[in-house]
Parts: C-alpha cells; sequence; structure tokens
C-alpha cells in the first residue's frame, strides 16, 4: 500500500515531460500485453475444450458403434442416448458453452432417425440455429446399399459395400466461450472459439 | 548535458521495448504451437485407437472385392481389393476422424494393411510386418492385420508377447505419424521447430465378434 502511494508522488515529483513519456510508454504497451495475455489464456482454454471434445467424441463413437437395443441388432443406439452419455462430462470442460444435442426435426415435429439426420457442416450453421455459444453434438449414420441380384457378368455382393455395417459420425461443432470479453472481438458476441471435431467409425455387429 | 541525458533515457526506454516485444511475441507464438501440438497428438492418438477397433467391427473372413476402395486424404484414392475388409474399414475411421488441421500436418506414409508383426521376447526375437500384396503404399495409417484368406488359411496378425506370455495374443495395431509444420501459419516467425508426432493403437478381438 505504502509502495504504491510512494509510486504516485515519484510520479507526480518527475519533470513534466518524463510523466508524459510513461504514461505514452504504458499507454503502447498495454494493449500489446493485454492481447499477450488474452491470447495465451484463450489458447489454454481451446487447448482445454479441444482435448475434451477429442476424448467425447471417440467415446461417443464406441458407444455409437456398439450394437443397439439387441444383441443381433445392426442399428446404432439413438443420437440422443449417445450425447446424453457424455454431454455431462463435455459440459465440465465446456467454460461458459451450452452444450447441445443436435436434432433435424421432422414434419411430424419429431427428431429425424439417426439415418436421415444431417449434422451441420459449419459452426455457423449451428450458431443460426441455436444462438452463439453453443455447441452441439450430432449423431448420424450413412447405412450401405441394400444387396441386389447382380447383373450378368457382376461379382456378387452386389453393388459394391453392400454387406459393410453402417458407418457412425460423431461430430461436435460450434462456437465455444472465450476470454474475449464482447466488445472486443470479431463477432457480434465477442470472440468465439469455433470448434468441429469428429469421429467415424462402423457400427459392431454380433454373431447372432 | 541535460538534453543528451533525456536523449539517452528516451533511447534506453525504446531499446527496451524492441527487446521485449519480439521476447513476449515469441513467448506467445510457442505457446500456442505446444497448444496445437498437444491437441492434433491426442486427435492422432483417437483416431488410430479408434481404426485400430474397427477391424473387428468386419468379418474376420471378409475380404474386399475386385474393385473395393476407400478414403485417402486430399482426395487421393486407396484400392483395396483383394485385402482384408476390417482393413478398409480402419482406413475408413482414421481418415473419418483425423479430420482437421490437415494443411498444417505432413504425414509419413506407410503399407496401408501389413501382417505378422511380432513384439519379440527373451526366447523369439521380434519381427516386422510385411505388407499384404496389392495394399496401398502410400498411407497415412498402417494396421497390421490377421485374417483368414481363401481355403481357410490363416494369415496372423501382431502377435504381442507381452499379452498372454510367451506364445501372446494375436492382435492388431494401428499407427501413424506426421510432422508439424508452422511455416505457413502465422506462428511461422516465431516457431522454429517442427514435432514429430506418433500414435499407436492396439486393440483385442472382442469375444463375440461375427
Amino acid at each position: 500500500m505504502g509502495g504504491d502511494e510512494e509510486g504516485v508522488v515519484r510520479l507526480r515529483r518527475m519533470p513534466r515531460r518524463r510523466r508524459g513519456q510513461a504514461i505514452v510508454e504504458f499507454v503502447v504497451v498495454l494493449p500489446l500485453f493485454l492481447f499477450c495475455l488474452i491470447g495465451a489464456l484463450d489458447a489454454g482454454l481451446w487447448a482445454v475444450q479441444s482435448s475434451a471434445e477429442v476424448s467425447a467424441v471417440e467415446e461417443a463413437a464406441m458407444i455409437a458403434s456398439s450394437a443397439g437395443s439387441s444383441p443381433v441388432s445392426e442399428t446404432a443406439p439413438d443420437a440422443r442416448a449417445v450425447s446424453a452419455a457424455i454431454s455431462g462430462r463435455l459440459r465440465s470442460s465446456m467454460f461458459g458453452t451450452t452444450v447441445e444435442s443436435w436434432c433435424a426435426v421432422e414434419a411430424s415435429g419429431a427428431c429425424a432417425p439417426d439415418s436421415t439426420q444431417q449434422c451441420p457442416s459449419t459452426p455457423a450453421e449451428v450458431q443460426a440455429a441455436d444462438g452463439p455459444r453453443v455447441v452441439v453434438v450430432c449423431v448420424s449414420e450413412a447405412d450401405p446399399p441394400a444387396c441386389t441380384t447382380p447383373p450378368p457378368g457382376q461379382p456378387s455382393p452386389y453393388p459394391l459395400g453392400c454387406n459393410d455395417s453402417p458407418l457412425i459420425t460423431v461430430r461436435i461443432i460450434g462456437f465455444a466461450a472465450s476470454l474475449v470479453p464482447p466488445g472486443f472481438g470479431p463477432g457480434a458476441g465477442g470472440f468465439e472459439l469455433p470448434t468441429n471435431i469428429s469421429a467415424t467409425t462402423h457400427t459392431l455387429r454380433f454373431a447372432p | 548535458m541535460r538534453r543528451s541525458r533525456r536523449r539517452g533515457d528516451d533511447a534506453q526506454a525504446v531499446l527496451e521495448t524492441a527487446l521485449v516485444i519480439p521476447i513476449l511475441l515469441f513467448l506467445v507464438c510457442n505457446f500456442v504451437a505446444v497448444m496445437v501440438q498437444v491437441t492434433v497428438h491426442q486427435q492422432l492418438n483417437s483416431a488410430t485407437a479408434l481404426a485400430a477397433q474397427s477391424r473387428f467391427q468386419a468379418p474376420e473372413n471378409a475380404v474386399d472385392p475386385a474393385g473395393s476402395q476407400c478414403c485417402g486424404a486430399h482426395g487421393d484414392t486407396l484400392v483395396t481389393a483383394g485385402l482384408p475388409t476390417g482393413c478398409r474399414y480402419a482406413a475408413e475411421t482414421f481418415y473419418g476422424t483425423m479430420t482437421t488441421d490437415t494443411g498444417l500436418i505432413h504425414w509419413q506414409t506407410a503399407a496401408l494393411c501389413t501382417s505378422g508383426g511380432d513384439s519379440g521376447n527373451g526366447a523369439t526375437p521380434p519381427v516386422q510386418p510385411v505388407a499384404y500384396a496389392g495394399s496401398p503404399a502410400h498411407a497415412e495409417v498402417s494396421c497390421d492385420i490377421g485374417s483368414i484368406g481363401k481355403g481357410g488359411i490363416v494369415v496372423p496378425g501382431y502377435a504381442d508377447r507381452t499379452l498372454n506370455p510367451p506364445s501372446g495374443l494375436d492382435v492388431v495395431t494401428c499407427s501413424a505419424s506426421a510432422s508439424l509444420d508452422f511455416a505457413n501459419t502465422p506462428l511461422a516467425w516465431g516457431v522454429f521447430w517442427t514435432p514429430t508426432l506418433h500414435a499407436q493403437a492396439e486393440a483385442l478381438p472382442p469375444p463375440f465378434r461375427q
């Protein structure tokens, strides 16, 4: 405390020219210092959030690739079940960011099934649909084409890949909150960290 | 005399700032680079682990028919005809998961599908795996995979003798290596190192697989 008063007194005792110089130096260095400090903190925050997201999509892909309700089922668990399984852990690492389950709504008002689910391809798409500082967990399923009788001269099974198990993609996408306060970043709601991490795997088929 | 002292003070302040600012930015650049390296490495580990696991989503004796192909980085196509289907599954999983930071990563390529590796122990020397005939040679991920060929011929996968010693267990291993090149990023002026990342994952067959 005494040190602060001493500093103020010392500043007042300075010649006017030197005082001006100190203030100019301070004004020049402060934004740069804050830029470096917030940049480093944001890089750390981004790393923590990315790390949590990579672990979450890996875990979600493992869950989604396991069989569904019965041991011979070829469909993955419902997207919301997968989201629920990882959301709790993800929320604890996503500071100030809302984690939601992506749901493309059908005409009936219900969520589209995994096989027709269209995941957003850019973080901006999520922002337009759900607002700022929201990341969504989206699970989609690509089913192989149905096997048919091969035309003459074509090998069986036909078409190619018809015996494959479905391909599951889990995506975490959106804009995560950062430490830059609103008004100082490029976006209207402050600076946000874009995130787009996915994992893809085939579903597991158990022997009947 | 007083004027020259003042000018000396000014010069000292400018010199201090000129020294401190680059050092500060250098530290921040390297801090960010380390964060990027950690994140990419974690994603590489995750993609490799999922690739090894996904081999078991395909039936053990399934072989890709003529005309089969898949994925590959930067739009390249990997021809997988005649290879175990699990090999294609592993590649599809790896490329489907390792999607970000592609401009930053320089891959070290290898044969996509190999067989017969052995970790070795005191009595048995380690053995390098051999590429399957017709395996793409420039894949970003390499998986050592066993299969059952035509006529029931068993092609061995990777024998890990640390598991169930001394005979070991037939497992699947996938590995991938890459280096991070910051030359084309804004970090280039302050980051002078090129880290090499390596990921290796091993997967055991589940008991009730098809």
